[in-house]
């Protein structure tokens, strides 16, 4: 068998502090017992465990780790997190992963996870509280290739949109929130205030 | 007693029934719920995947309308309580991130002092107003209903606060089954993701974990399921049946908010509670009920 070199000059010393920085506390002080890997409900489906991923963030493998699926499997669900005997935020430096790939358009192959966080919060932030069918749509256009694909993927959620629909649980127009400006405003300052760093 | 009520996304939508149970209980434990007014999306899991600092100040912005009233805010909704929480613990913890986030806020009229707390419901029945208090007002106890409680991810995780409830090992929902009367299943999945955040992005996945839980209810020849969140039952709920087709099982397993049982106790009409909102039929469940 032959065994994977990973070369340090190519690595980036700094990508944990990035990490760090971007909200994922103590991401620098794992010492790779695995607890996370053993509770973690979707890692069946992850290319790098939590553990691996931990470590290669603490090498500096930056690219590798970004381009990663694991990081869009994660469900969020802090089971990782709460049990980390060392405090390490996991959770939170999966999020801040996300952070750092969506703002530097890496897309992993299944662009579904990118493609949501993105409507998702373009969504929040055009009306102030999250309206489904446009988050649908918006999710639809940028996750599928073509036309026809984003039609096909909206078409398996007629059921439950219906469904929806029926049960009086899906408004056809959006929420009444009253002053979109006002998140403008905050999105804003963040921005004036990141850009003076 | 009397709190600031944040609905949160989901309850207006999706999440209907568990707005209007929520209310409806509370009203009856004489518990006052306070309009929030023109609150706005907390971020989700969403907004800290693209900023740290949005992910406070969305928050911020609900929670600073809370301190205008005065009033220490509840959130149904987990994802909704644990961003509000977040935020509040940040700057609680941190000046600095209090000075950042109120930088943030400038030009909206409102300042964050981070003086009042964020709850969720089952925790303020379970810790606030006291079982005692509940059991006196059961009219109509589940004369034994096999109930599984099911507390999903983060209601409970990351670890917040030690009185509130033990993360891995928790009790509150159970406590409230039996107080109304009900037959606690003993439920190994009851902190095991159902997958639910990735309703949209890994379905595979989604179904997969849905199924587990789904299955272990069944298995036990539980009445029900209940859950704290509007994203676990959309997934339990509203997907049940496409996990029926995945795994060719019959599953029919109701799924009910942990309000609307605790709303049928205590004699409330089911379609006050909107009962009939739910996707898997709670039809048998009333009748075994006698409602």
């Amino acid at each position: 068998m032959e065994i994977e070199t990973i070369k340090l000059k190519d690595c980036d010393p700094n990508f944990a502090k990035e990490i760090i920085g971007a909200g994922g506390k103590k991401a620098n002080v794992c010492f790779q017992c695995g607890t996370c890997t053993a509770g973690c409900p979707t890692v069946y489906a992850m290319d790098f465990t939590p553990r691996q991923i931990m470590r290669m963030v603490n090498l500096g493998m930056r690219e590798q780790v970004l381009q990663s699926g694991t990081i869009w499997v994660c469900a969020s669900c802090f089971t990782c997190q709460s049990r980390c005997p060392r405090g390490v935020e996991i959770t939170s430096v999966m999020g801040a992963l996300k952070n750092i790939a969506i703002r530097e358009g890496i897309t992993p192959q299944n662009k579904k996870g990118p493609a949501f966080y993105n409507s998702f919060l373009e969504v929040a932030m055009d009306h102030g509280r999250i309206y489904e069918p446009e988050l649908m749509l918006r999710f639809a256009g940028r996750s599928e290739k073509s036309i026809p694909g984003a039609l096909k993927s909206l078409s398996k959620d007629i059921p439950l949109g219906m469904g929806l629909v029926k049960k009086g649980k899906m408004a056809f127009l959006p929420h009444s929130f009253r002053r979109p400006e006002q998140l403008k405003i905050i999105y804003d300052n963040i921005r004036k205030m990141e850009g003076e760093k | 007693m009397k709190l600031a009520y944040y609905p949160g996304c989901s309850l207006e939508s999706t999440g209907t029934e568990y707005d209007m149970s929520t209310k409806e209980v509370f009203k009856a434990l004489d518990i006052e719920l306070c309009d929030l007014g023109d609150w706005n999306c907390c971020g989700s899991s969403v907004a800290s995947s693209k900023d740290y600092l949005l992910s406070l100040a969305l928050p911020a912005r609900n929670l600073a309308m809370s301190e205008k009233l005065e009033l220490d805010v509840m959130a149904p909704c987990p994802e909704c309580y644990l961003k509000l929480w977040k935020a509040r613990d940040a700057v609680k913890k941190d000046p600095d991130t209090l000075d950042k986030v109120n930088k943030a806020l400038d030009g909206t009229g409102l300042e964050l002092k981070g003086s009042i707390d964020v709850k969720h419901p089952a925790y303020v029945i379970v810790n606030e107003l006291g079982l005692e208090k509940l059991a006196e007002r059961v009219k109509k106890p589940l004369d034994g209903l096999k109930v599984v409680p099911y507390y999903g991810c983060v209601m409970l995780k990351p670890p917040r606060d030690e009185k509130l409830d033990s993360p891995e090992n928790p009790t509150g929902l159970d406590r409230i089954i039996t107080t109304l009367g009900g037959e606690v299943v003993p439920f190994a999945s009851k902190v095991k993701c159902c997958g639910g955040g990735l309703i949209l992005t890994n379905k595979e996945v989604m179904l997969n974990l849905t199924h587990e839980i789904l299955k272990e209810a069944k298995d036990a020849g539980a009445d029900c399921i209940i859950t704290a969140c509007p994203l676990c039952h959309l997934a339990l709920d509203g997907r049940q049946i496409d996990v029926e087709k995945e795994y060719n099982e019959k599953i029919e397993m109701p799924i009910l908010y942990f309000t609307q049982l605790i709303g049928l106790s205590l004699g409330i009409g089911p379609k006050k509670l909107g009962l009939d909102k739910n996707f898997i039929s709670t039809q048998n469940l009333l009748k075994s009920l006698k409602l």
